[in-house]
């Protein structure tokens, strides 16, 4: 039953998209019902505990499976997607929306295969199947060449990271003999170093982070509920589930956890710093989620998968909303740049809900999302008082770009906006946002103990000393806003990333290609080419040698007699079998030879002769070694 | 039955040589043949057992001092790939012509050349197969040469003397690999059985290499390819498709039937050479693909990518005589489930191009952008095409890969893990493909761009359906192909 959950929405995708375009109407109803009954199987399938698997033949099989964990995560995305699935019928151009939307469900049911999946095959399945829907959903605007030249970007870059997943597949397979997650524990030394790392790459590249997080920009170009979909419920987050959900396996590895942590550290500060230098709303928002995840990859480094999977979903929970408000924003001001903005007095609502969500990104009790931020800050003092306090700072920054956004985007600036949401917009944008609110339930102590997670001891000093660093962030962030008048620093393009990836790897690897091509045309095809002329002198050579021969009959001696006729006579017997080989017809030699020899004729004249006299000497090779081979 | 599915074709193509038959009645019967000659195909895969060595064999004597004889039979090995090529003909000979001109014996070539494919597949005497061989070659030169365009009969002629050449070298390796037995016998089963050249030293390395370079220049391996892609870019689409579809597999399938099932010992020795030829294959040609402008250039060259990988898997299976049984059963599954696959794919991918010559006779990917506007069905066809052949899960390319990776790693870590690189440079090369071909700005002359017709979206999506059919349920075909029985198969 279990593989109902990620086939369900695929196939409605498919059924919406086959369906072509239509009225909102019609369409948001379509892919609204279909993320509905994704979160009704989502829900059956946690209550009921349901599994399932399939032989893939050759002795591989796929197993899904779920975990308390997984069974969060596995609720969260379809629940958040059916608000942006709802946003988007109502927002996004009419012409593709159908497209649009199919293609949402189907990601959603990518997603969906990888957080059941207990085996890496599935795993890989539906990871890869999610980077083709990102590819398709970020250039989803396809007329402007530049939309799919940055889908292109995102699958390829984290394609690169899926080659980690191949990598943790083979060294799976070959060290435990099989796939299922369970294999993983019996690995040791290299394979589980490849496979822990292998991981960790994989995870890396679809979360963004370090070295992978540029083309979190470039997926910038996508719709904003593509956005929306791709940072809060898919994508992204799976990088962290996937992470949660393998660390029992995984943790045991040498300099696993360390690496990690350094990983996420490394993004949550850098993405931090980007995200409050960014002058794009939406590349802004990038930048955080960035950041935020880096904080999930602590959360697993420093051994707590379960507050990493708490943050998951308080994350999901106004990453959404913000994207979403984010192209309420673009869409009033006709473009993304945060200086444009301003529509707190035009559009009040919005800007209500947009405060909730942007209080929880800056993680402001009684927000949910600031309780699961507090857990990993406690986790990590668990690990080090040091990576306790950066990722406090870490939290500073955060509290600092979320005012920032808020205050630029929503601030008293009084611009008239060019469009005006729709009530669908509003009431997506409602709910999440009031779920991010609901969420500070999280805070109260039988909440947290019906949770089935492992949670650090919190001291109130410590989170009193995040608090502050909140509140100074909060302060800066809107201090920044108020002063928004310096051009955006180059740095803000993520430190400079791309240009180095874009100078250190794309290019050089366009310049070794096309020097490959050179190559292969001018060296490689030169041996066969040299042999061809060095034939043609040959039979030059020969031709001439003949010639002499006939002028000068005089002193041709019976040996060279009997070659030249040998010659004649296998040729004359070479040639037509030869023949009537090439034409396929076992009788009517004649009219054969008449036929072939116009076909010949158009082609190239006399030069069939060539490649019949090759045929007849390999004939007549063939016949001389069995005749040697007898005697 | 087997008999029967070579037969006809030849029958029907002697028909179409000489009957006076109009355009339209020849491209019926060479339909109605191909048709035939698949649905006999498939009849034998429906009393197929798998894993139960060669079966619906058939034997006339024909030259019983030498051994010859006029033998048919399938294994797990030949089936499939029989009943791929049998469907790729059913398709490109029903795909529409590109100049219609001298149409009955293009068709009268195109069944001609069934024949010699089916046979070469179907045939378990070595004799035969080397004939097929031959033969096929003279099919397609001619379909080639005179149905091409550009310089195409330049290009026929390379690609006729370079595999030639290399046919050469197979028909004296094979000559030498008969003389060990005794008495003389070109049966393949007594030859996988006898395993001639066991124990033997340099004799069997100088055989081995025969074949390799043989068939390293069919299939084609680094750095014997370059004949390969000036075939393509002047060949007619649907004689693309079969020259990379069916043809390119007889020298993998040469690969696995003589080099690794009749010499194992000797194959094991030089295994890894074999590999690392695969893996130079892999990067080289996805690397020189990415730098292509000319589509079919392009399409040409992952060609080069994707049969490496099959080497890969075939050089996995054959590296060792005991010892790594189910890696490498899997890394075979693979390499056959990849010839499968490639045909499938790749022949789509050609037809495809043909279909954009048919309308534009320009294969530069500069001239072309924003067709996903008025042609979707194409759109959607390439895309399709080119997922798949990138390897995306739920589609055949990656049911192939991904087993042939897992089986090389577990024997050759390093090689499975330098071959990884080339997934990333086929996705980039495919993707920019489509990039250009159908998104951004369409230039005017492109406006009345027409796209698919009927016929051609039949053909396309009955190969398409397969690819997604293999990609999401594999289990019917590695079934049929029973990697496991072929390796211990002749007591290995």
């Amino acid at each position: 039953m279990l593989w109902a959950l990620p086939l369900f929405p695929a196939l409605a995708g498919l059924a919406l998209w086959a369906s072509g375009d239509g009225s909102r109407l019609r369409l948001g109803a379509m892919a609204g019902g279909a993320a509905a009954g994704t979160l009704v199987l989502a829900v059956l399938a946690a209550a009921q505990e349901w599994q399932d698997g399939f032989a893939w033949g050759a002795g591989l099989e796929l197993h899904l499976a779920l975990t308390p964990l997984s069974a969060a995560v596995a609720i969260t995305v379809p629940a958040v997607a059916l608000a942006v699935l709802v946003f988007a019928a109502a927002h996004e151009e009419a012409r593709g929306l159908a497209r649009l939307l199919g293609l949402m469900l189907i990601f959603i049911g990518a997603m969906e295969l990888a957080v059941v999946a207990a085996d890496l095959l599935s795993l890989l399945i539906g990871w890869e199947v999610m980077g083709f829907c990102s590819w398709a959903l970020i250039g989803h605007h396809w007329r402007d060449r530049a939309n799919m030249a940055s889908g292109r970007y995102a699958f390829v870059t984290t394609r690169l990271g899926d080659l980690g997943l191949f990598l943790a597949l083979m060294a799976t397979w070959g060290g435990a003999g099989a796939l299922d997650y369970a294999a993983l524990g019996r690995l040791e030394d290299a394979p589980l170093a490849l496979a822990a790392f292998g991981i960790l790459i994989a995870a890396a590249a679809k979360a963004g982070q370090g070295p992978f997080a540029p083309w979190l920009f470039r997926a910038m170009d996508g719709p904003s509920s593509v956005s929306a979909l791709l940072h809060a419920a898919t994508m992204v987050a799976a990088g962290a589930y996937l992470l949660a959900r393998l660390h029992p396996w995984l943790a045991p590895a040498p300099y696993w956890s360390g690496a990690v942590i350094a990983l996420g550290l490394f993004t949550a500060l850098a993405g931090g710093a980007v995200a409050v230098m960014q002058g794009h709303a939406k590349k802004l928002l990038a930048g955080s989620t960035s950041a935020q995840l880096g904080l999930m990859f602590i959360a697993v480094g420093a051994g707590y998968p379960g507050v990493a999977v708490a943050h998951l979903v308080t994350h999901a929970a106004f990453k959404a909303p913000l994207f979403l408000s984010a192209g309420i924003a673009g869409e009033a001001a006709g473009t993304y740049r945060l200086r444009e903005m301003g529509f707190g007095r035009a559009l009040p609502w919005t800007a209500g809900l947009t405060a909730l969500a942007a209080l929880a990104l800056a993680a402001v009790p009684p927000m949910g999302a600031a309780w699961s931020k507090e857990q990993i800050a406690a986790a990590a003092m668990h690990e080090s008082l040091w990576l306790g306090l950066a990722v406090m700072v870490a939290g500073a920054l955060s509290a600092a770009y979320a005012a920032r956004f808020w205050w630029l985007a929503y601030g008293p600036g009084g611009a008239e906006p060019e469009a005006r949401p729709r009530w669908p917009e509003i009431a997506a944008l409602g709910v999440l946002a009031l779920a991010c609110a609901a969420l500070g339930l999280l805070w109260l102590g039988p909440v947290q103990a019906s949770l089935p997670l492992r949670l650090p001891e919190t001291r109130s000093l410590e989170i009193a000393a995040s608090l502050a660093l909140v509140a100074i962030g909060l302060l800066a962030g809107l201090t920044l806003a108020r002063r928004e008048t310096a051009p955006e620093p180059q740095a803000a393009d993520w430190l400079g990333l791309p240009a180095l990836i874009g100078h250190g790897i794309v290019r050089p690897f366009e310049r070794l290609a096309a020097l490959a091509a050179h190559l292969d045309d001018a060296v490689l095809d030169a041996i066969p080419r040299g042999a061809a002329s060095g034939a043609q002198h040959i039979a030059r050579g020969g031709r001439r040698a003949w010639g002499a021969m006939q002028a000068d009959r005089g002193i041709i001696n019976a040996a060279v007699w009997q070659v030249a006729a040998m010659t004649r006579a296998l040729a004359r017997l070479s040639d037509k079998p030869g023949e009537i080989l090439a034409d396929g017809l076992p009788e009517g030699a004649a009219r054969i030879t008449g036929r072939t020899g116009a076909d010949a004729r158009r082609l190239q004249t006399g030069l069939s002769h060539h490649y019949y006299a090759i045929f007849g000497i390999g004939a007549a090779l063939a016949i001389l070694f069995v005749i040697f081979g007898k005697v | 039955m087997l008999t029967f599915a070579i037969l006809l074709p030849f029958a029907a193509a002697a028909l179409l040589a000489f009957a006076p038959l109009s355009a339209g009645a020849s491209r019926a019967i060479a339909v109605a043949t191909a048709a035939l000659a698949l649905l006999a195909l498939v009849v034998v895969w429906a009393r197929f057992t798998p894993g139960a060595g060669f079966q619906a064999e058939m034997e006339i004597p024909w030259i019983p001092a030498l051994g010859v004889a006029w033998r048919v039979g399938v294994d797990g090995i030949s089936l499939p790939l029989a009943l791929m090529s049998g469907l790729l003909f059913v398709a490109a000979i029903a795909w529409p012509m590109e100049r219609e001109v001298n149409a009955r014996q293009y068709y009268a070539w195109f069944l001609f050349l069934e024949g010699a494919s089916l046979g070469l597949f179907l045939t378990l005497d070595l004799l035969l197969f080397y004939v097929f061989f031959d033969l096929s070659l003279v099919g397609m030169y001619f379909l080639i040469g005179r149905w091409g365009h550009g310089e195409a009969q330049r290009a026929a002629l390379k690609f006729f003397l370079y595999t030639l050449a290399g046919s050469l070298l197979i028909l004296l390796a094979i000559i030498a690999l008969v003389l060990m037995t005794d008495p003389l016998t070109f049966d393949m089963r007594d030859l996988i059985a006898l395993q001639p050249v066991a124990g033997m030293d340099l004799r069997a390395g100088l055989i081995l290499l025969g074949l390799v370079i043989g068939f390293a220049i069919k299939t084609p391996l680094f750095p014997v390819h370059t004949w390969l892609p000036p075939a393509h870019v002047d060949a007619p689409g649907a004689a693309s498709a079969i020259l990379a579809g069916v043809l390119l597999k007889m020298g993998t399938y040469g690969l696995v039937r003589i080099a690794m099932q009749m010499m194992r010992e000797t194959f094991a020795t030089y295994a890894l050479a074999i590999g690392i030829l695969a893996l130079i294959s892999i990067l080289w040609g996805s690397i020189v693909a990415f730098a292509q402008e000319n589509l079919k250039r392009r399409i040409a060259y992952t060609s080069v990518n994707h049969m490496g990988y099959a080497v890969l898997g075939i050089a996995v299976a054959g590296s060792a005589v005991t010892g790594h049984e189910a890696a490498r059963d899997l890394a075979l599954t693979g390499a056959m489930v990849e010839m499968v696959a490639h045909g499938l794919i790749t022949g789509a991918l050609f037809l495809i191009a043909g279909a954009f010559w048919a309308r534009t006779q320009d294969y530069q990917l500069g001239h072309y952008g924003g067709l996903a506007g008025n042609a979707p069905r194409m759109m959607a066809a390439m895309g399709l095409a080119s997922f798949a052949s990138l390897g995306l899960p739920g589609l055949a390319g990656f049911v192939a890969e991904v087993q042939i990776f897992i089986g090389a790693f577990a024997v050759w870590p390093w090689l499975a893990a330098l071959a990884l690189l080339g997934l990333i440079v086929s996705a980039a090369l495919f993707l920019g493909m489509l990039q250009r071909i159908f998104f951004g700005d369409r230039p005017p002359v492109l406006d009345d761009f027409t796209d698919l017709t009927r016929t051609e979206i039949c053909i396309l999506a009955v190969l398409l359906a397969l690819v997604v059919l293999i990609g999401v349920w594999p289990a019917w075909l590695l079934d049929m192909i029973g990697a496991g029985a072929t390796l211990t198969f002749g007591g290995g």
